[in-house]
């Protein structure tokens, strides 16, 4: 009679803890699926059916962490009230405390696929995640008239939002301040200065001038001047 | 545009700031001079404003220790030409917020709870800036707080900050820079030591304590369970600030009796504590609605070693000054007079040393002292400006000491010029070669 052993199905996010114990304790991920596999008591098949490979969980990883922040973020009763530069502070601080919580592992998906002058590929899955987010948080800036609607800008506003997301994950990865206080430094005045550049300023009254004397070319030439 | 919140985060940012400043007074003095090519009469006092606001831009700007260093010269108007002192007082006052979100975080760093889970109620809108923190208002169990926040950052942008303000303060002062290392370590221990909220607490009980038996001063309550070394909680003060205050056109009587109470609690710290409440300026005070004085920042604590207390007090009560051998050998031991001194240079120094002695120590000549007579600061502030002229006085003298008591107490002599107040000044004499109370608990 063949023995059944009835095992358990292992959970994606049980891979995904098993897969960041052992990069942390050998400092090297494991040599193939099939040999990690073997180390969970799992077939190379059931792997397979979460993730691809070794570098897929790497990029849930990263996707993991991001939804956990929205969901937490806006979970907060000062949400609603906050405007959308406080909305995005709010992100950038809770993605930061929640980062601390696995940096080395963070660490290690950046550093080993980090390109210079580029996000990391690592976090190509984060991008469609945040931009959304970023998009929702600039839609409600832009209703309650706190954000300047400019023609073909503000639709960029989520890519200089992403920007700052890359360079402040890197900054948080070489930050070796005590308890990370340069990065909490390093967002206030990033998202600030973005911010600030997203609202009404001189700028956009010089361009609605200088659009108002181009229309009225005629009556220039009347006036002489 | 303007962009306040931008502050300059890395030190390459603010030397850039300091760079820029520099450029701009060397254009006033360009001003100055091509001005004054055509109109020879032209005083340096417009040239003066117009340094003391570039340089109050800059600073006001790099919040911080510089904004700190800023308040330190305004109060030391002693040792500055009065354009500059007028705007320098403005630094006493509001710099810009801290986002609500970073609120928020600071408090998960030292709690893991967010403020509206620590507070009943808790205003995420500041109601202050201080130099290195701003204040929040919160209720607890029917009690209102004010929950102090500290900027991050701050420590560790002090060294450097400190280093880069280094030149221009002291340009300032027309003194030498390279000599300076041994005050401004003391201006950085003493920053440094602001930096540390915990500290503060501890003091603050503790100094709250020590003067309780003085009369019209009251201090808030400290809450060191819901303070971290980034935050600090107490009782919410209600009062006016001192500006506020004479707007209501105090009685003399009132003037007088709040003045004394600041007299006592300086006095009463420096001759029985020996350590004082080093930071007299106006925004660390209130008067509150029972007319008495309330203490709320005791960030800057200076401990006064009896190698300075003896040979200074001395000299500024004992008579002493009335024997030419017996000030010389205090003045040698206050470094006023220096080991290699020619015995000219001993003369000269003997003089002008004694003239600024006898000036600081004229409130203790008589039984009270009238501070609203503006002669006693008009000499004051000639003796500063007469001695920024002097080529002897380009290298500081002095021990380290000196930089914190004088601040402290031409601090309170300005406070009390403010408050037009006449005070009995034998309340809490200096108890040379005496036994004194000790801090230790």
């Amino acid at each position: 009679m063949a023995k059944a052993i009835v095992k358990p199905m292992m959970s994606s996010q049980q891979i995904e803890e098993a897969y960041i114990d052992y990069v942390l304790t050998n400092n090297e991920p494991p040599k193939s699926v099939y040999d990690f596999a073997k180390k969970l008591n799992i077939t190379e098949a059931e792997f397979y059916t979460f993730y691809a490979s070794f570098y897929a969980i790497e990029k849930s990883f990263w996707t993991g962490v991001t939804n956990q922040v929205i969901e937490k973020v806006k979970d907060q009763e000062t949400w609603p009230g906050y405007s959308a530069r406080e909305k995005m502070l709010s992100f950038f601080y809770a993605y930061v405390e929640l980062l601390n919580t696995k940096r080395s592992f963070a660490i290690y998906t950046l550093k080993k696929h980090s390109k210079k002058f580029s996000s990391p590929e690592v976090l190509s899955g984060v991008k469609p995640l945040f931009e959304n987010f970023a998009e929702e948080v600039i839609r409600d800036g832009l209703d309650s008239g706190e954000l300047a609607d400019r023609k073909f800008f503000s639709k960029r506003y989520k890519d200089a939002l992403w920007l700052q997301f890359t360079f402040l994950i890197s900054f948080w990865a070489d930050d070796d301040s005590p308890g990370f206080e340069k990065t909490d430094e390093a967002i206030e005045k990033g998202i600030n200065v973005a911010f600030d550049l997203f609202q009404h300023s001189p700028i956009d009254n010089l361009f609605e001038y200088g659009k108002f004397l181009a229309r009225n070319g005629k009556f220039r030439e009347k006036m002489g001047i | 545009m303007k962009i306040q919140e931008s502050m300059p985060a890395t030190k390459v940012e603010r030397s850039a700031k300091f760079v820029k400043t520099g450029f701009q007074i060397g254009g006033n003095y360009i001003k100055h001079y091509s001005k004054k090519l055509f109109n020879p009469d032209l005083t340096r006092d417009e040239l003066n404003e117009d340094n003391a606001s570039d340089i109050y831009n800059s600073l006001s700007q790099l919040k911080g220790s510089a904004l700190k260093v800023a308040q330190m010269l305004s109060m030391d108007k002693n040792a500055l030409p009065k354009a500059y002192i007028n705007k320098f007082s403005q630094s006493q006052y509001n710099a810009p917020p801290l986002s609500g979100p970073l609120i928020t975080r600071t408090f998960t760093k030292s709690f893991g709870k967010r403020p509206e889970e620590l507070f009943d109620t808790f205003n995420p809108v500041s109601t202050n800036a201080a130099s290195i923190g701003q204040v929040h208002q919160a209720t607890l169990g029917g009690k209102k707080l004010a929950v102090k926040v500290q900027y991050p950052g701050v420590a560790d942008s002090i060294s450097s900050d400190l280093k880069l303000v280094k030149p221009f303060a002291f340009r300032l002062l027309g003194m030498n820079e390279k000599e300076l290392n041994i005050y401004i370590r003391e201006v950085e221990e003493r920053l440094l030591e602001e930096t540390d909220y915990e500290l503060e607490v501890r003091r603050s009980i503790q100094f709250s304590k020590a003067c309780a038996q003085l009369k019209n001063v009251v201090f808030p309550t400290y809450y060191p369970e819901l303070s971290s070394a980034k935050i600090i909680t107490m009782d919410w003060m209600e009062g006016m600030h001192l500006k506020e205050f004479l707007a209501t056109d105090p009685s003399q009587a009132l003037r007088n009796k709040i003045g004394q109470a600041l007299w006592d609690f300086y006095h009463f710290q420096q001759h029985k504590l020996r350590a004082v409440h080093a930071d007299p300026h106006p925004g660390n005070f209130l008067i509150t609605p029972g007319k008495k004085l309330a203490v709320i920042d005791f960030g800057c604590i200076k401990e006064i070693p009896e190698d300075f207390y003896e040979p200074f007090f001395a000299l500024v009560w004992d008579g002493l000054m009335n024997h030419k051998s017996a000030t010389i050998e205090a003045f040698r031991k206050l470094e006023m007079i220096r080991q290699n001194d020619t015995p000219r240079q001993v003369e000269f120094y003997y003089k002008s040393y004694k003239e600024m002695i006898s000036l600081f120590s004229m409130p203790y000549a008589g039984k009270t002292f009238d501070f609203s007579q503006p002669q006693f600061f008009e000499d004051i502030y000639d003796w500063g400006e007469k001695i920024t002229k002097m080529p002897e006085f380009r290298q500081p003298r002095g021990v380290k000491h000196f930089i914190y008591i004088n601040r402290t107490n031409f601090g309170l002599y300005t406070i009390l010029n403010e408050l037009n107040a006449t005070v009995n000044t034998q309340t809490y004499k200096p108890a040379v070669k005496k036994e004194r109370m000790s801090m230790e608990e």
